[in-house]
């Protein structure tokens, strides 16, 4: 069988060539197929090369490359060759879900930076454009961040998000209304005009929290009020 | 005194509240007529609801402290609820609670600061 | 009514007695803190079975809270309040209607319990009683 495919080779890639428009993988394939068939060396050997075709071509493709080939040669194991190769598609799949996953924690840290910025007093930037989820982590992040820090004062900046519509103008009532009830004081910051039109429009006020204009007005602000707070205590 | 179901502690003119119970509906109950009737026996100007304890307040127990705090308000006495749990806080504004006629601190001094900055403006 | 049978569901608590509320919350929790949810879902879970059990003691006298793990692409708990009470006249208003928590009004804590949970079935009939079925996600991160 071995040499069939020695003597068939440039046809088989031809063949193959049609079905995925690269032969250059299949060959690197064919090639370590042969030197590792029957030797102990090869489930691990087909692994490295069948990875290769899987990161390279769609697996229906595969598939119909493997049938040409048993088609040609009599004894490959096209069946076998495929199993094998759904296994390590599964085992990509797999990698590629997890690298997903910590990127979106990742991507989840780095939208929500929380800055304790002057004594009792936090700022969380938002950046970027929030969904649902990505909304509820962040409240999630902010309150344990200031009950842990005890702030008197968070400031949201919202100078880097591009769009609030209803839901998420929603999601950040909740969330101001969520810190209050620790007994903290929340400023908002850095509403941009088309933001403003948007939210006024939309029906959306943030009448219950501080509206400032940017960030260092914000902070000059809750300065002010953490300072009378500390002289005001029993 | 009957119906006791919290410990309160009195300190100057403020009572003490620190919830260490589980918070049923009858509980709840008994708590607000506890509370009432000890802002009236001891002179009481102000109430500090301790709450860091209590992992689930959903909208019956909520509306009633809020109605604790303005019964408390027609007696002339202010009440801070203090030390609020994170999940606790984002549960009550996801289901839009609106709890009227409470101050809200962080923990014990806060609220103690809290009170006193009260009772200046009133 | 949509028929809810309890081989269905892992957990069964009877809602019998004002007790019971707290009962049903406080075996809620520990269900979905073995599911790996967050601590702030976990809360908002309990608390909206809170609420559940609560309608079903003060309208209905007595009922079921059924509890069970979905499994597909993502996992969820199912949660389902049932009773046989005197069901509610008008659904879509006792689930609307604001946040009217004064005693004896109907639907209570209804639009809270929505408002906690991804999704939110209720179905409900006169004289015969009150099926409200919810789930919420676990979020991946």
């Amino acid at each position: 069988m071995k040499q069939k495919i020695v003597n068939n080779m440039d046809i088989l890639l031809e063949e193959l060539h049609k079905i995925t428009g690269r032969k250059a993988k299949w060959e690197e394939f064919l090639v370590s197929f042969m030197e590792s068939y029957d030797s102990d060396a090869y489930e691990k050997k087909m692994r490295d090369s069948l990875a290769n075709l899987v990161e390279e071509f769609k697996l229906s493709d595969i598939a119909r490359g493997l049938d040409r080939i048993g088609e040609k040669i009599e004894g490959f194991p096209a069946g076998e060759v495929l199993r094998q190769v759904l296994q390590v598609a599964d085992h990509a799949l797999e990698e590629k879900n997890m690298v997903i996953k910590e990127l979106k924690e990742v991507l989840a840290e780095l939208a929500t930076p929380t800055i304790r910025i002057w004594k009792d007093v936090v700022v969380a930037p938002l950046i970027g454009t929030l969904d649902s989820e990505r909304a509820q982590s962040m409240a999630e992040r902010l309150l344990e961040f200031v009950a842990d820090t005890r702030a008197k004062v968070v400031i949201v900046d919202v100078t880097g998000v591009p769009l609030i519509d209803t839901i998420v103008g929603g999601f950040l009532i909740e969330m101001f209304n969520a810190v209050k009830l620790l007994g903290c004081e929340v400023v908002i910051t850095g509403i941009k005009p088309s933001i403003a039109h948007t939210l006024v429009k939309l029906g959306v006020d943030f009448n219950m929290v501080t509206v400032k204009r940017d960030l260092e007005s914000g902070l000059r602000y809750a300065i002010s009020i953490t300072e009378k707070e500390g002289k005001g205590a029993v | 005194m009957k119906d006791r179901v919290v410990t309160t502690i009195k300190l100057y003119n403020y009572l003490i509240v620190p919830v260490q119970i589980e918070l049923d509906d009858s509980t709840v109950e008994a708590m607000q007529r506890q509370i009432l009737s000890e802002i009236e026996e001891k002179a009481i100007e102000g109430v500090i609801i301790d709450v860091s304890l209590i992992d689930i307040l959903d909208s019956y127990i909520s509306y009633s402290l809020s109605e604790t705090a303005i019964m408390a308000k027609m007696m002339g006495c202010d009440t801070v609820i203090c030390g609020m749990q994170p999940h606790v806080a984002l549960t009550l504004a996801q289901m839009g609670v609106n709890m009227r006629g409470i101050i809200f601190a962080q923990d014990l001094e806060d609220a103690l600061s809290k009170l006193v900055k009260a009772r200046e403006h009133s | 009514m949509r028929d809810i049978k309890m081989e269905d569901y892992d957990m069964l608590v009877k809602i019998n007695d004002e007790r019971d509320i707290v009962v049903a919350r406080q075996m809620v929790k520990d269900f979905a803190k073995r599911m790996g949810f967050s601590l702030a879902d976990i809360t908002k879970i309990s608390t909206a079975v809170s609420e559940l059990a609560r309608n079903i003691f003060r309208y209905a006298g007595s009922g079921f809270i059924y509890i069970r793990e979905n499994t597909g692409e993502e996992k969820e708990i199912e949660i389902a309040a049932v009773d046989k009470g005197p069901g509610i006249e008008n659904v879509e208003a006792a689930v609307e209607a604001g946040f009217t928590t004064s005693k004896g009004s109907l639907g209570l804590g209804l639009s809270g319990v929505r408002r906690l949970m991804d999704s939110f079935f209720i179905e409900s009939e006169v004289n015969r009683g009150t099926v409200v079925i919810v789930t919420k996600r676990r979020r991946t991160f």
